[in-house]
């Protein structure tokens, strides 16, 4: 057993793509499973009739099943009953659905924490619903919200790894396809434990900076 | 439906080994997280960086690529295994650091009086742990670790990519085999069914979770009143 670094070297440029198309899946993601969110806890903490109760549901089903389930459902499921998507796309929309989920629990948790008082004072100035929702509740319930909205992403970051398995050119997907060819088993598995410990490790700091930063108005 | 009810008996097969896959991983977890959990809150400086960094590294790496380390790389170690070790041993690693971080929190929240209390009772520090620590910690690790064990549970599923033929493993090969034979794919409700069947098992045991987290803080509530 050697270790061939060298081997490596040659192959980073390979490795930067797959983690490019690995980002660009979390970012594309992350946009579309916040926004669900959003509207997810918006139905949950108004109680919208119907949309209430399938909100409920929705989370229920992606929390209690997993994430490899789903991924198989959208991506060899849904084509067999006439609704096909491409192979980046059934890979996001599966990451979406699933951060979805546990993006409308983190938002939930943070509306709930908006004082009343806010929704007295903006009624009492006029404000309509949709108008106190989106100007003063969400960027209240964001922030409350931010480190469990950031951890999800992180999960999801991890959970992109997935898509290897239908076969969306990741960053997994490329360090097995070249263990495939080139038998490098050790250096390519080592190397994406790496990347990934990095990713999530230099995001996680990141996060913590900037949850320190939106903090200080409230302790300052 | 009919699909299914013919390879009951393939799948009830690998139900079985899903569910012998979760057991071992559940119980070597368990003590994985107990001993790593109960260690990080010591006074031993080096002892506790060392599992923070062994926890913090394992739940950093994807639990996919976790499995493909384990699977493929021990063989070139000179350990060979089956798949379904590799699995069970990777599913355990992460479980345990998973499980050792609600632990750790679970005995951090216990206040220091109550060693100081304990000590100067005359309890020996074994006696301290065991006696007194940790059966107030219990009530604040199981809910939360009830709730790690649905993710465990679905997280077998990935024993399916290293060959483990466990339930999804199972209905894979149903598909497969069937959308050969009959030309036409019937992966929607196959998977829909493993959907089902996965959506069953996990939300009876986060039922189970919310129903012991209710105990616990209807009793705190009961103690607050008193």
């Amino acid at each position: 057993m050697s270790f061939d670094l060298p081997y490596l070297i040659d192959q980073f440029p390979a490795l930067v793509q797959g983690l490019l198309v690995t980002l660009q899946a979390t970012a594309i993601a992350f946009v579309f499973s916040l926004i669900i969110g959003i509207l997810g806890g918006a139905c949950r903490v108004f109680r919208i009739p119907i949309l209430n109760q399938a909100v409920i549901t929705y989370v229920e089903l992606i929390r209690n099943t997993p994430i490899l389930g789903q991924l198989f459902m959208i991506f060899y499921g849904l084509p067999a009953v006439g609704f096909k998507l491409g192979l980046f796309e059934s890979g996001v929309a599966t990451l979406i659905l699933w951060a979805g989920a546990y993006q409308v629990e983190n938002v939930r948790a943070g509306l709930l924490t908006v004082a009343k008082g806010y929704h007295e004072a903006a009624f009492s100035l006029g404000l309509s619903r949709p108008l106190y929702f989106f100007l003063i509740a969400i960027p209240i319930a964001i922030r409350a919200a931010l480190p469990s909205i950031l951890n999800t992403s992180i999960s999801m970051l991890k959970n992109s790894s997935y898509l290897q398995v239908i076969g969306v050119a990741e960053l997994t997907f490329v360090a097995v396809d070249r263990v495939s060819s080139d038998f490098h088993t050790i250096e390519m598995f080592s190397a994406i434990c790496v990347i990934y410990l990095v990713l999530v490790f230099s995001f996680s700091f990141l996060f913590s900076r900037l949850e320190r930063r939106l903090n200080k108005p409230y302790t300052a | 439906m009919n699909l299914i009810l013919a390879n009951m008996p393939f799948i009830l097969q690998g139900i079985e080994v899903t569910l012998w896959l979760s057991v071992v991983t559940i119980a070597c977890s368990t003590v994985i997280a107990v001993v790593l959990g109960t260690l990080a809150v010591t006074r031993l400086t080096l002892t506790r960086l060392a599992i923070k960094g062994f926890v913090e590294v394992l739940r950093g790496i994807p639990l996919l690529v976790n499995i493909f380390f384990v699977f493929f790389v021990t063989p070139l170690l000179g350990i060979s295994m089956s798949s379904f070790s590799a699995a069970a041993v990777s599913l355990s690693l992460w479980a345990g650091a998973n499980g050792a971080e609600v632990v750790r929190g679970g005995l951090t929240v216990i206040p220091r009086h109550q060693w100081e209390s304990a000590e100067a009772l005359g309890f020996k520090s074994w006696e301290v742990f065991l006696l007194i620590i940790w059966p107030q910690a219990l009530r604040s690790i199981i809910p939360p670790y009830i709730g790690n064990l649905t993710l465990l549970v679905q997280a077998t599923s990935l024993g399916a990519l290293v060959g483990v033929t466990e339930f999804f493993k199972v209905n894979q090969i149903i598909v497969e085999r069937t959308t050969l034979m009959a030309g036409h794919s019937p992966a929607f409700i196959v998977y829909a069914w493993v959907l089902f069947f996965y959506f069953c098992i996990c939300s009876c045991l986060s039922w189970a979770g919310r129903r012991v987290e209710s105990k616990v803080h209807g009793r705190e509530h009961l103690k607050s009143a008193a």
